[in-house]
């Protein structure tokens, strides 16, 4: 190993750079490259008027040549790796953690339990969230302790160590049977429905009286994940002064910073938190999930600590879609003009509330579809499960609604035999149309949008 | 379908700091996060079309508490919308310092001047212009006042009534329609999107090559949202399916043709008419599909995804209502 080489010379060879690697034992460094570092500005972006450009991006460049810094590829001297231990059972309530063992391994420099966050609860609105279970699990990804050691791999021995007795308790799991008085409640003493929205709008029953034809119709969609390229990752290191520096892949760091303030009892400008280009969020990444505890780690070794997310713990352990069960009621005329609409949904939020008051009044308002009803009754209800938690992913209920309104507007233009494209051209909303909450809508653009579509499409010709 | 804008009723402001530099570029600050959608790009946009400088003339920090003023995040399609319209407005402060410095050197008021092509000329009158870059330089070297803007812009909402839910939840809303053309295997079920073809709003397109790149973004998430996504869970309450290998998820393979077309339109509330794009496009893509394979084996199916194994439980019972004919001989 101890290889004599002159370090000062140029151009060192790439097997000589992993060698002193291993022997400085550094964390991986990306050898340089040696890439041009004149900068090429590329006509357009050099162009005025600037709206309307096809810019190129700034980071195109970067992402091309494999130089982005990501979180993970920052590295602090000393620093400490963290990894959390997930609950494995979906309801329960803790009865003892003993971290003794963990704690005593050769390697591992701390180890943190729910009892340790000052303030163990966080959340966009309902604040029922804790950083790390302390008394119940909700979940089967709840984290229950945290460790951070000089390498991952130790880390990952050490969250076996741990032991954590648990007292199994009753569950549910479909969102429908956590409706219902008896079920078992999730957070107990609080009804499993957290949230509920009500849209009303003319007099629906009055409508499906007058309708021709009343069509119904159900439908159910399911959960899934973000799945963005880069986990969920961040780097807490403190200052002598008592400030720590969060990199994290939040993206809404002002909230971020708030919540960690309020979990670590912390003023607000003792916290930064710098997010670098992040590998995707989806919605994802919009709220801290492991950024308290990888602060904690860092305060009780006084070195950096990081922490990324697993392919695994990203789907166990961060939000998702909520799945929706939707039942749609309309009432139509022969012509095809839709004039009462009755919805219900029920939403499946998961263990904890985290976005889904806003998506619970998203998919609300938005369930009528952009189409001219004059009597509307909306209701929905979120309710809690023993399943992973459900927050904010594109669309925030929209896809979820617009695939029951669209299935049950092309079986009503099935039934009444109208061409689809002609029956929402009939309904669709215009400028000034009034939406399902009342608000006079501008640039309305629906009608140019399905006549774009058609005839790029080809709608009108005849099809094989 | 529709799409809001910004947040339902909540405040959700953004704020930017636009900084022109003493030869006429500029720097903004942001705290939005870059998340892949090239949200920089079109801020710095923003921010030149408003100095009347180029593109590549604006440097966007983001990101870092310390350093950029406060923003609520990139979450619900805003950061165009919102974000755009505070840099904007911050860029038009800067403007203004540069307006009442230059009106005396080009002897007329700060309003008849207007900023274009890295210059500050006289409206009606472009041929007496200063460039940009001396006007910042005499600001801040000689007058003593540099160019600094800042500002914040939250949308304008209602309240919902808790009964009713009237109101006005959003400032702005999105339009668009996504027609799927798809082939099923009535043997398997199995389902291959030939073509999509998108027509989405977006008000001005600021960056129609990233417009673009969000509805195939956006369509390649509704292509898993409506026929292979799904995380399963046992009787338990663990998840079956946490890895990649069995969470089934489009690949460049299962893309179809798509072709992408922005609908003109202009929305007076936003920055240069810009709406958003970012969630919309993900929205009609798998009731597209869905209704494509109505139309194309007879069969609804009214749960995600829609799987092989669905389509074909669903195809064999149909065919199994049909009554049974026998060819003629």
């Amino acid at each position: 190993m101890a290889k004599k080489t002159k370090v000062a010379e140029k151009n060192i060879p790439r097997e000589t750079w992993r060698e002193l690697d291993e022997t400085l034992r550094l964390p991986a460094i990306v050898p340089p490259v040696t890439y041009p570092i004149e900068t090429l500005v590329p006509e357009v972006r050099d162009q005025t008027p600037a709206v309307g450009q096809r810019a190129t991006r700034p980071d195109g460049r970067l992402h091309g040549l494999g130089q982005t810094k990501y979180i993970d590829d920052l590295a602090f001297p000393g620093m400490l790796y963290a990894r959390i231990k997930r609950a494995g059972i979906a309801s329960a309530r803790i009865k003892s953690v003993d971290t003794r063992e963990a704690q005593a391994m050769p390697g591992v420099m701390a180890v943190v339990t729910g009892r340790d966050i000052p303030v163990n609860s966080f959340g966009p609105s309902l604040k029922d969230q804790p950083v790390l279970a302390d008394d119940f699990v909700f979940h089967a990804g709840d984290g229950v302790a945290a460790v951070a050691a000089v390498t991952e791999q130790i880390a990952n021995d050490a969250l076996d160590r741990i032991k954590v007795e648990y007292e199994p308790l009753p569950a549910v799991f479909d969102p429908l049977e956590a409706l219902k008085e008896d079920a078992p409640k999730v957070h107990a003493p609080n009804s499993n429905i957290y949230a509920t929205k009500l849209i009303k709008k003319g007099d629906v029953e009055k409508g499906f009286a007058e309708s021709d034809h009343i069509f119904e119709g159900s439908y159910r969609t399911q959960m899934v994940e973000h799945v963005p390229l880069e986990p969920h990752a961040s780097i807490a290191v403190w200052d002598p002064n008592g400030r720590v520096s969060i990199y994290s892949t939040l993206g809404r760091i002002t909230l971020g910073r708030a919540d960690i303030a309020r979990t670590l009892k912390l003023p607000i400008n003792r916290i930064r938190v710098v997010a670098t280009i992040v590998g995707g969020n989806f919605g994802g990444k919009n709220e801290i999930t492991q950024e308290p505890v990888i602060a904690l780690l860092s305060k009780k070794t006084g070195r950096p600590v990081k922490g990324v997310f697993t392919r695994t713990e990203e789907f166990i352990a961060t939000t998702t879609r909520h799945p929706i069960i939707m039942d749609y009621k309309t009432g139509v005329m022969k012509d095809g003009r839709l004039i009462a609409r009755k919805v219900r949904l029920v939403l499946d939020g998961g263990a904890y509330c985290s976005w889904s008051e806003t998506t619970l009044g998203k998919a609300c308002i938005l369930a009528a579809g952009p189409y001219n009803i004059d009597n509307l009754h909306a209701e929905a209800f979120v309710v809690y499960t023993n399943k992973t938690m459900t927050g904010a992913m594109r669309g925030f209920g929209a896809p979820q609604v617009c695939f029951a309104y669209e299935s049950h507007m092309d079986d009503i233009a099935a039934a009444l035999n109208i061409d689809p494209l002609d029956i929402r051209l009939l309904n669709a909303f215009e400028e000034g149309s009034p939406s399902p909450t009342g608000q006079v809508l501008h640039s309305v653009v629906v009608k140019d949008t399905l006549l774009k579509a058609a005839e790029r499409f080809g709608w009108k010709e005849p099809r094989s | 379908m529709w799409y809001p804008i910004g947040f339902t009723v909540a405040a959700n402001p953004s704020a930017a700091v636009v900084k022109v530099n003493e030869d006429g570029t500029a720097t903004l600050l942001t705290g939005t996060v870059e998340t892949g959608q090239g949200s920089l790009t079109i801020l710095g946009q923003i921010a030149a079309e408003e100095l009347g400088i180029a593109t590549d003339d604006v440097h966007v920090v983001s990101a870092d508490t310390d350093s950029t003023p406060m923003d609520t995040g990139a979450i619900a399609s805003r950061t165009t919308y919102v974000t755009g319209n505070a840099v904007r407005l911050a860029a038009g402060k800067a403007k203004a310092i540069l307006f009442e410095v230059a009106a005396p050197m080009l002897r007329v008021k700060p309003d008849q001047l207007e900023a274009k092509d890295r210059k500050i000329q006289i409206k009606g009158y472009p041929q007496r212009y200063l460039p940009i870059g001396e006007v910042a330089n005499h600001a801040q070297v000689v007058m003593g006042e540099p160019a600094i803007g800042a500002a914040s812009y939250n949308p304008p909402t209602v309240a919902l009534d808790p009964e009713t839910g009237q109101g006005k939840p959003f400032s702005t809303y999105v339009y668009a329609t996504q027609i799927a053309e798809v082939d099923v295997d009535d043997e398997t079920g199995e389902v291959d999107i030939i073509r999509i073809v998108a027509a989405h709003d977006c008000g001005t397109a600021i960056n129609p090559m990233l417009v673009e790149g969000q509805i195939e973004g956006g369509i390649s998430m509704g292509i898993g949202f409506a026929l292979q996504e799904e995380i399963l869970f046992d009787a338990a309450g663990h998840q079956i399916n946490p890895n990649l290998t069995n969470y089934i998820m489009p690949t460049s393979l299962d893309m179809p043709e798509i072709e992408v077309n922005i609908v003109k339109s202009y929305d007076p509330t936003g920055p240069f008419g810009a709406k958003g794009v970012g969630e919309p496009t993900a929205v009609p893509t798998a009731a597209a599909i869905l209704n494509a394979i109505r139309n194309a084996v007879g069969v609804r199916i009214t749960s995600l995804p829609a799987t092989a194994e669905k389509i074909l439980a669903a195809i064999k019972a149909k065919r199994a209502q049909e009554p049974k004919r026998i060819a003629a001989g």
